[in-house]
């Protein structure tokens, strides 16, 4: 009796250790001979509050649109999770380089491979992640994150002066300027102190994102041979094999493979300490030996691949999938809003004649049927955007929809005014110069129709824009130029008013503000969300933000689509929430 | 008996041969013509070729309507529904419509620039035959370069300079098939070059624009032409490859390769709109081949023997 009194002890010192998820806890008290309700009576003496039944499925009440619809069998959750196996997932784009400071954009592998400082639960809520607590002072000015000292995938160890050392080179990113009103970072003992010039409701969430993960800075600097005299200009940095040969950082995963173009592989850490995440599940090493992440820029391609066993989990099937895949007993859908839009930059500075004016800005507008494109294009799977915001974002300002709203009359009116007289070609001209240009546009399919639609709907009231499909290299190296008119743009960031200030503000001309937009009331707006220290400051700088946007349209607005995430239902703990673009694999197995 | 002398033996023999030759001559035309109808490859690829060419020239004045204009309540419609013979695709627009743009589209390409690849083809390798030497060498060396490159390289690169678009397709393609006639003209002439009546041409004081004039192009248009309808053939079939990958016509203006690009994102769900242009693309590229087999059965009876001799 002693040695089985024993064994339940050393079982329960390894949970409070976080040495043992909930789940192998029971398993283990189990085979010990411990029933369940004495279980949970354990569990609720080592303050574990939540029921012992409790499985994985996420709670997404706080996110207004989430429709996901997760319906795992409930007998493999009862046995319990499975250690071993690849999860092969299809990503829609392709893959990016793991390198947080220099990549130009993050892909789920950072979510397996690296840790934020802070991230953010189902509620919405920021917890933990690689700090063990946070605060904000009273004033806002200063925010403390407890770290203790972490192992990395070298062997290597992060103390809290590695972690300041690596927001400090961070700051030099091109990214950076979303987190302008963090002025510059401290070490306080076991603490890393963000300290702020203003109070800011925002210091979190950029922290939350895959360019704040945080690498071993000590790695990063040696391997790009980096010195502060030409910072990330250097030619080490430049040409540094950082995240895509090498990686150190402290997530669950390790970087094994990144093949641009292909795929990418990380291998679990069998050194993982364990997660400070409170909602994760399993506070060990990650149940799977493997992931791997198959790019499928192929619309149609991603859900037959699915379908066929090809891969386990997908993000974003093409929307004319989706009926099909949520009819797959087999397969569950999880649907929320996601944080993107997509819109036309017009380039006002090298092309005044025709984009100059502020009516013919919202003649054009007015002639996009967005509702039409959402059932048409998105198969209703999206909403239409009349401002810059999704519509599901906390602070969407409603009031944008009486502006550009799909009016054809009043696209006429409008152009009209603006000394825009029909041509006998069915080309607008005004002073000799015909209302016709060029709309450059990534070559993607979804990204061509929505192109394609809207200047077949331009045509419609004598505004010619001839599509110019082109690589994604090119576009990037095309626009903001004096050759473009105007280009299609997809954006994707969990934190909208953060991201799309990029795209508006007087001082990011030319690139990322194409449009060479130069309006007093969005640098208003945006100085005014930079320095927010309440929430209902906050929330009128964005609602002014939005309203700036939608009558002055540096940028025009189409539409918002939602995200998709579909599993194979053998795959358990994977469970995409609203607030991050992308899922968390700590708690993910696969049935055996 | 009537004594013959032998001036009048001589003109009897040289009347006799001229009635010769010319029935030699009237029976090869007659001979061609009697081929061309019964020869069932070429009438059923001229018989293709008219119903597609008729698509193409007359289908948009006899259907009309816009190809460009949306049609969000009607997307994704099968053929033969209402309002839409053919469909409609992803954004309500009418197939038919688009088709026979697409087959103008197609048609224009290609005998564009096959026009200009066989006028530069065999003005390139004829000279460069004819001539020898240097010119020979520099020219073959320079149609070689080209045709080493594959044609898709050769279009990238060039939407990479002009952008993409109809008209780096029409260089591309045509450049290279403009190669590929001058190697074949090359040939050709290098081989007549060596046969009697050039040498009794040159002999007889005939300028070198006289010879290619008069007995090389004459003796060489036959084979080019055959070339050249395989390579209408092949221009089809490369526009609509570009167009798939995005660096041929550009949205709205239909292709049939972007039709079929737009339509495999909707297999499951409609999979007309792939498959209409697919098969359009397959029936021009199809009659194309017939008329390419059937020329080259008629101008070159060699060939038809030994297929004959092969049958049996």
């Amino acid at each position: 009796m002693s040695e089985k009194n024993h064994e339940i002890q050393s079982i329960l010192e390894e949970y409070q250790q976080k040495k043992l998820s909930r789940r192998q806890f029971l398993k283990k008290v189990g085979a010990a001979g411990v029933g369940a309700t004495a279980a949970a009576a354990l569990l609720a003496a080592c303050g574990e509050d939540e029921p012992a039944a409790t499985t994985a499925a996420p709670t997404t009440t706080a996110a207004p649109t989430t429709t996901a619809a997760p319906t795992t069998t409930a007998a493999p959750e009862e046995m319990g999770p499975t250690r071993g196996g690849t999860l092969r997932e299809g990503y829609n784009r392709d893959v990016s380089k793991h390198d947080p400071i220099t990549t130009n954009w993050y892909d789920p592998a950072f979510f397996a491979i690296y840790e934020a400082i802070v991230t953010v639960s189902p509620d919405g809520d920021f917890v933990p992640q690689y700090c063990t607590d946070f605060s904000v002072s009273g004033d806002g000015l200063e925010y403390r994150f407890t770290v203790e000292d972490r192992q990395s995938h070298s062997g290597g160890t992060i103390t809290a002066a590695d972690v300041a050392e690596f927001y400090r080179i961070q700051k030099f990113s091109f990214i950076a300027s979303l987190a302008s009103p963090i002025s510059h970072y401290e070490v306080d003992g076991d603490q890393v102190v963000a300290k702020m010039n203003n109070a800011w409701v925002g210091t979190l969430g950029p922290l939350a994102t895959g360019y704040w993960r945080i690498a071993n800075i000590n790695t990063w600097k040696e391997v790009g041979s980096y010195d502060d005299e030409t910072g990330l200009a250097g030619e080490g940095v430049v040409a540094s094999v950082y995240g895509t040969e090498i990686v150190d950082a402290t997530g669950p995963f390790k970087h094994t493979e990144w093949v641009p173009g292909s795929h990418s592989y990380v291998e679990r850490w069998d050194d993982y300490p364990g997660s400070n995440v409170p909602y994760f599940e399993n506070k060990g090493t990650a149940h799977l030996d493997a992931i791997r992440w198959t790019v499928i820029t192929e619309a149609g391609q991603r859900a037959t691949q699915l379908e066929n066993g090809d891969i386990d989990t997908l993000l974003n099937p093409a929307h004319q999938d989706l009926a099909r895949l949520q009819g797959n007993p087999d397969l569950t859908v999880y649907q929320h809003a996601e944080w993107s839009g997509y819109f036309m930059f017009m380039n006002r500075e090298n092309y005044p004649e025709l984009f100059g004016d502020v009516e013919t800005r919202r003649g054009l507008s007015h002639a996009v049927d967005r509702e039409g494109m959402v059932q048409a294009l998105l198969f209703g799977n999206g909403a239409a955007t009349y401002g810059p915001f999704p519509t599901t974002d906390r602070y969407y300002d409603p009031a944008v929809e009486q502006y550009n709203n799909y009016d054809v009359a009043e696209a006429n009116r409008l152009l009209d005014a603006a000394g825009w007289s029909m041509g006998s070609d069915g080309v607008r001209e005004r002073d000799g110069v015909p209302l016709q240009f060029e709309f450059m546009v990534e070559n993607e399919s979804l990204q061509t129709a929505i192109a394609t639609a809207a200047a077949a709907q331009f045509s419609q009231v004598g505004a010619q824009a001839d599509v110019n499909v082109v690589d994604r290299a090119v576009w990037f190296e095309r626009a903001g130029g004096p050759e473009v008119p105007a280009g299609l743009f997809m954006w994707l960031w969990p934190i909208p008013i953060d991201v799309l200030t990029l795209f508006c503000a007087s001082f990011t001309i030319p690139v990322p503000n194409w449009s060479h937009a130069n309006e007093p009331r969005i640098d208003q707006a945006i100085a005014d969300w930079q320095s927010a220290g309440t929430e209902e400051a906050a929330a009128k700088a964005q609602s002014d933000f939005q309203i700036a946007w939608a009558e002055t349209l540096p940028n025009m607005s189409f539409i918002n689509q939602n995200s998709t995430f579909v599993k194979n239902n053998r795959v358990h703990g994977w469970s995409p929430h609203v607030w991050l673009l992308y899922p968390y694999y700590n708690d993910t197995w696969i049935e055996a | 008996m009537t004594a013959s002398t032998p001036e009048s033996y001589l003109a009897d023999w040289d009347r006799r041969l001229l009635d010769f030759e010319e029935s030699q001559h009237i029976s090869a035309f007659r001979r061609g013509m009697r081929n061309l109808v019964r020869n069932r490859l070429l009438l059923s690829g001229v018989i293709l070729g008219v119903l597609v060419v008729g698509a193409g020239v007359l289908g948009p004045v006899i259907v009309g309507g816009d190809y460009e204009l949306i049609n969000f309540s009607n997307i994704h419609a099968v053929p033969f529904s209402e309002d839409a013979l053919l469909g409609t695709d992803h954004l309500g627009r009418d197939t038919a419509t688009r088709l026979f743009v697409a087959i103008r589209v197609s048609l224009a390409v290609a005998v564009g620039v096959t026009g200009l690849a066989l006028l530069a083809g065999l003005a390139i390798g004829t000279i460069s035959g004819f001539r020898g030497g240097w010119t020979d060498r520099s020219l073959s060396g320079v149609m070689d370069f080209i045709w080493g490159f594959p044609l898709i390289l050769v279009a990238v690169l060039f939407a990479g300079g002009l952008g993409e678009g109809l008209l780096s397709v029409i260089l591309a393609v045509g450049l290279v098939n403009m190669a590929a006639i001058a190697r074949v003209v090359r040939g050709e002439v290098l081989a007549l070059s060596e046969r009697e009546f050039i040498e009794a041409a040159r002999a007889g004081g005939l300028s070198n624009w006289r010879i290619i004039r008069k007995h090389l192009l004459p003796n060489i248009l036959a084979p080019a032409l055959v070339l050249a309808s395989y390579y209408v053939a092949v221009a089809i079939i490369a526009e609509a490859a570009l167009s798939f990958i995005g660096l041929g016509a550009q949205p709205p203006l239909p292709s049939l390769g972007q039709m079929v690009a737009e339509g495999r994102n909707f297999l499951q769900l409609n999979h007309w709109e792939t498959t209409v242009p697919g098969l359009t693309l397959v029936v021009m590229v199809l009659s194309v081949s017939l008329i390419g087999d059937g020329l080259r059965d008629v101008f070159d009876p060699r060939l038809r023997h030994e297929a004959k001799g092969l049958e049996s």
